[in-house]
């Protein structure tokens, strides 16, 4: 009956071994699954690098895998604040294609021949994507509304949205692809006209090395000022240097991603650049506006979730609903909102898709829903509640899309892509099962 | 000035809660006063829980009034409660398993910066200061609490009711899951608190630990309160009648004691 | 004893929703009639397909009532079952002829049955019903795919080809477009190394035609394309809706727009076609299958066999009618049944002959010409 061994506490008496490698990366405090996920993401390139002879791991080719990734990715963050909550949304591709739908119509047609907003009407794109954010936020708050109001299932709830609103796509559009949307909204979709160039990369670049040590700094100063303890300063040198080559490599790598020739001589004449220097020109795109519009969205969602209050309620409701509740959280409202957040991050991801196609088809989003479970899932996100993170989800969108794109590089067929796809989906979550149950 | 004469701290009145057809509590009638400790006893189903569930506004009542400081007030939700500073330390603990123990002590309640966002510093600074009073031992202040102990889940359970300045305090089954050691602490705890003037409810299965820190016991029989007894007038064995029998001790024939020393 | 009971209450329900499907037939036979004295049924699958109710009834309704003949009709709305009720409630209302868009060629045997065992001729329309006693009408799925690499084809001969399919599971995809394609000489061409196949033998398949998909697909044979140093000089594509996303694709890469096939006459393809982006959309004008289909139910009506039935000249476009000509024809089914047939030509667009797809209706000259600058786009744009 006596308990007394467990009032020692377990930590202490076993401080990591400072000699073997997982002790060293345990003072790092570096999330172990995140680094995880990058070695296999890193293992993933270099395989299809060598498996291409070398011709896969390039900046193009890179750029396109991400700007490929970002609509996926971009839902998966939101996605992983409702797996946390112990919900899911189905809906969620279904929306995306009537976001993109709504997009194409309201350039098209809505704006110039109801609005009378011609063609030169200014900012066009950013009213119809605040439209496009506003339908979705509404979308998703009455599918909230009805999940933690009225207490209907979200799965039944975000099923049943998943088949109506994808047939809503059907009357908008009378059945027919719709496209021509305005040139400055279709650089939401990247491509070389579609970059923030050459120099802003370098300085997004540096901003985010001081961003970095930054938040390095003032969180010691603020652990010092606590009297908490602080990591070995080996280590905070280490993050800082390793955080910074690594933002300032990859914007060197996206800068190394030129303009194509074809384009860049058109544009220098229709600009009268004067003749093109030797070897052609070498004009930088730097990176997409989708990446920049995923690296603003994993930011913003990140700081959400770990740095707010509606973050921190998420996660207690997903650990312990009840708890949530008898602590005085306003669980119903919490839920809701996280609905209106997915809906708004798939008014962003219709805007990417549909400024890619310039123009939607009836079937815009369609199966991401199970694409951007699947990057939650194999991001670390866990069933049955109360865990998961957005940069894991992000890590598991670009997994899952490094397959996918990998081996339409080598030319596998979608049969052969989708095999691997599942297969890797259960392994990855497979895989993690088994170490949360050593670990535990 | 005697006990009678004050307000009482807490006063619920002719509490009525059902689930479905079954009355889990009825017309029940209780109080408490600053500083007192009332033991509230009786058998599984009894009710004691459900009746505390309407003062900590985890289950509204059907009917009844609840007063504190002879104030009628309605307590809907836990949000209201603790704006009475109604604290609670549920049986199940009631901590969210995947969040830190500053996370779990503010839940709900959290410290912000001027901006809204956490404020983890200052919650965790204001955890290590309390923790130091309640368990000097703790120290895993950045792991999700599924990785303590259950005495140390309990401390902060504990922590959380006692650092948002508790006025009435409810304790179900407080020691159920501890050592002797930590069962210690808690009793020492209680005395400290009530000393401090708060009023305490403390739900136990545990007839001794209810006699030495209660100043009145109150039983409960299916749903409703058999009688509220001063613990210096009653001996164990007579509210153990109670709580098994159902009556009050004048009510209680020598058969019906024979029987239950039989 | 009980199978009776059984069967005297099928009857009872099926008289049931004949009643109630009769509201849903769009007009009752008419009183008197005209010369022929001719009720033709059509049973369409689903008309919420908008190209049944723009281009396919209205010239169907026309034809049989410019021959004096009736229409009638109802809606399966994509139900199977439906259809079985609509093929009864039809042959009750009078219906000389039965016009068939089957739901699924195997569920609608019944209803065929109730129409041989009525005497009365069946067209299987646009779609095949396994069954010797039926008129197929219906296009030419392997010649759109022969039109489609032959327009191609006189404009890069030889080169780097990229060839983008449909859904693996679709056997116009995997079967009958690469048949057709074949059959215009790429397989030829590859045998000989006049062309060379940058994504394989096979190419890439599209899963559900998607468009997203096929712009992934194809942004990634562009990146490798460009790693190998490999020009791509054409794109073969089955159909509209990945012809987009190939376009997409092309946009997003800067990439120029090489020769490139879809199939449907989609109005965003049009579109692209004037713009320059597409070469050719290979376009399956309904117009004509709904004249051609009414103009055999009349024939029917007045007795002629299917075999060796006739249609009058001067009825349809010359471009688009049976290569056979306007008699009917024996058709070899995958089966390996016999049956008569009128199989119609697509008609292969490209930016010369745009105004063909304004005259069918298929796109005004607004949604064509958007975007596009008159002073150097197409002449159906000027």
């Amino acid at each position: 009956m006596t308990n007394v061994a467990d009032a020692t506490p377990v930590g202490q008496a076993q401080p990591p071994a400072r000699t073997s490698l997982r002790g060293l990366l345990a003072q790092t405090e570096v999330d172990l699954r995140l680094f995880g996920m990058l070695v296999a993401l890193a293992a993933i390139l270099l395989t299809f690098n060598i498996l291409s002879g070398g011709k896969f791991f390039q900046p193009t080719n890179m750029i396109t895998l991400a700007v490929q990734a970002s609509g996926i990715a971009i839902i998966a963050t939101g996605m992983v604040l409702v797996i946390v909550s112990r919900n899911i949304d189905l809906s969620v591709g279904s929306l995306v294609g009537v976001i993109a739908m709504t997009y194409a119509l309201l350039m098209t047609d809505v704006m110039p021949n109801v609005l009378g907003m011609g063609a030169d009407f200014p900012f066009r794109w950013v009213i119809a994507l605040g439209l496009g954010i506003v339908l979705g936020a509404l979308v998703g708050g009455l599918q909230g509304f009805i999940i933690a109001y009225i207490g209907v299932p979200s799965f039944i709830v975000t099923l049943g949205g998943l088949l109506s609103i994808r047939g809503a796509v059907w009357y908008l559009s009378n059945g027919a692809a719709v496209s021509g949307l305005d040139p400055s909204f279709q650089l939401i979709g990247g491509g070389a006209q579609g970059s923030v160039g050459g120099t802003v990369t370098w300085v997004l670049g540096i901003i985010g090395c001081a961003a970095i040590i930054w938040l390095l700094i003032g969180n010691r100063r603020q652990r010092r000022r606590f009297g908490f303890p602080l990591r070995p300063m080996w280590a905070e040198v280490l993050i800082g240097v390793v955080g910074c080559l690594t933002v300032i490599g990859v914007a060197a790598f996206a800068n190394a991603n030129l303009w194509p020739q074809g384009l860049a001589a058109r544009v220098a004449t229709e600009q009268n650049w004067g003749p093109a220097p030797e070897g052609g020109w070498q004009i930088p795109t730097g990176f997409p506006f989708p990446i920049i519009l995923l690296i603003g969205v994993t930011l913003v969602m990140t700081w959400m979730a770990t740095r707010r209050r509606f973050g921190r309620y998420v996660f207690a409701y997903g650990g312990n609903p009840d708890a949530a509740e008898l602590a005085g959280i306003n669980t119903r409202w919490t839920i809701l909102k996280t609905y209106v957040v997915m809906g708004i991050l798939c008014a962003l991801a219709a805007a990417i898709a549909s400024a890619r196609l310039n123009g939607s088809t009836l079937d815009v989003g369609q199966s991401y829903e199970l694409y951007v479970i699947a990057a939650a899932v194999v991001g670390g996100t866990s069933f049955a509640g109360g865990i998961g993170t957005i940069p894991g989800a992000v890590l598991g969108a670009f997994v899952m899309q490094s397959l996918a794109y990998g081996l339409s590089f080598m030319g596998v067929n979608s049969p052969g892509q989708n095999v691997v796809a599942g297969i890797v989906l259960i392994l990855a979550v497979g895989l993690d099962t088994f170490n949360r149950r050593r670990g535990s | 000035m005697t006990v009678a004469e004050r307000t009482p701290l807490v006063e619920m009145r002719d509490i009525n809660v059902a689930f479905g057809g079954v009355h889990a509590v009825r017309d029940v009638t209780i109080d408490l006063f600053a500083g007192e400790v009332i033991g509230l006893v009786g058998g599984n189903g009894a009710g004691k829980s459900t009746l505390m569930r309407v003062l900590s506004g985890a289950h509204p009542a059907d009917s009844g009034e609840i007063h504190v400081n002879g104030e009628p007030v309605m307590i809907r939700n836990p949000r209201d409660a603790k704006a009475l500073n109604i604290e609670t330390i549920y049986q199940t603990l009631a901590l969210a398993d995947n969040i830190d123990a500053p996370g779990n002590l503010f839940l709900g309640r959290e410290l912000t910066t001027r901006l809204g966002s956490l404020n983890d510093s200052s919650m965790e600074s204001e955890t290590r200061k309390i923790m130091g009073r309640l368990n000097p031992n703790f120290t895993r202040f950045a792991l999700p609490v599924k990785s303590l102990s259950g005495g140390q889940r309990q401390a902060v359970a504990i922590a959380r009711a006692v650092y948002f300045n508790a006025r009435i305090l409810i304790m179900d089954e407080p020691t159920a899951a501890l050592g002797p050691a930590e069962t210690a602490q808690v009793r020492n705890l209680i005395r400290q608190l009530k000393d401090e003037g708060i009023g305490i409810f403390l739900i136990s299965h545990d007839i001794h630990d209810v006699f030495d820190l209660s100043d009145r016991i109150s039983v409960m029989y299916h749903g409703r309160i058999v009688g509220t007894v001063k613990k210096d007038d009653v001996t164990i064995d007579e509210v153990l009648g109670m709580i098994i029998l159902g009556k009050p001790p004048t009510e209680v024939t020598r058969q019906e004691l024979a029987q239950l020393h039989g | 004893m009980v199978n009776r009971r059984f069967a005297a209450l099928v009857g009872v329900i099926a008289v049931v929703l004949a009643a109630c499907s009769t509201g849903g037939a769009s007009s009752a036979p008419s009183e008197g009639g005209g010369a022929v004295d001719c009720t033709v049924g059509v049973s369409w699958n689903n008309f919420q397909q908008p190209r049944w109710a723009a281009h396919d009834e209205p010239n169907l309704k026309e034809t049989v009532e410019a021959g004096g003949g009736t229409y009638i009709s109802a809606d399966a709305n994509l139900s199977a079952e439906q259809q079985l009720t609509d093929v009864d409630t039809l042959i009750s209302q009078g219906a000389n002829v039965l016009i068939l868009l089957a739901q699924d060629n195997k569920a609608i045997l019944p209803a065929l049955q109730k129409a041989k065992d009525a005497g009365v001729p069946v067209i299987a329309y646009d779609r095949l019903i396994e069954d010797p006693s039926i008129l197929y009408i219906t296009f030419d799925n392997v010649l759109v795919g022969k039109a489609q690499a032959a327009a191609v084809f006189e404009k890069v001969p030889t080169g780097n080809y990229v060839l983008i399919k449909g859904d693996p599971g679709d056997p116009n995809a995997s079967t009958f477009l690469p048949q057709g394609w074949d059959e215009a000489g790429l397989k030829a061409k590859v045998d000989s190394g006049e062309i060379v196949l940058l994504n394989g033998p096979d190419g890439t398949f599209t899963d559900a035609w998607k468009t997203e998909k096929a712009q992934q697909n194809m942004e990634a044979i562009i990146d490798k394309a460009v790693a190998d140093g490999t020009p791509i000089d054409a794109i073969l594509a089955e159909n509209d809706s990945t012809a987009l996303g190939v376009v997409g694709a092309l946009t997003a890469k800067s990439y120029g727009f090489p020769p490139l096939s879809g199939q449907d006459g989609d109005p965003a393809n049009l579109n692209n076609v004037a713009l320059g982006k597409q070469y050719v959309d290979v376009f399956k004008n309904a117009n004509e299958l709904g004249k051609i289909a009414g103009a055999a139910a009349l024939e029917l009506c007045k007795g002629t066999a299917m075999a060796g039935l006739t249609l009058p000249g001067g009825l349809i476009d010359p471009s688009v009618a049976p290569t056979a000509g306007l008699s009917a024809q024996a058709f070899t089914t995958p089966d390996g049944t016999s049956v008569q047939s009128f199989i119609l030509q697509p008609t292969p667009l490209t930016a010369e002959n745009l105004q063909v797809a304004i005259d069918a209706g298929q796109i005004t000259k607004e949604d064509l010409c958007k975007g596009v600058d008159p002073a150097t786009g197409p002449a159906a744009c000027k």
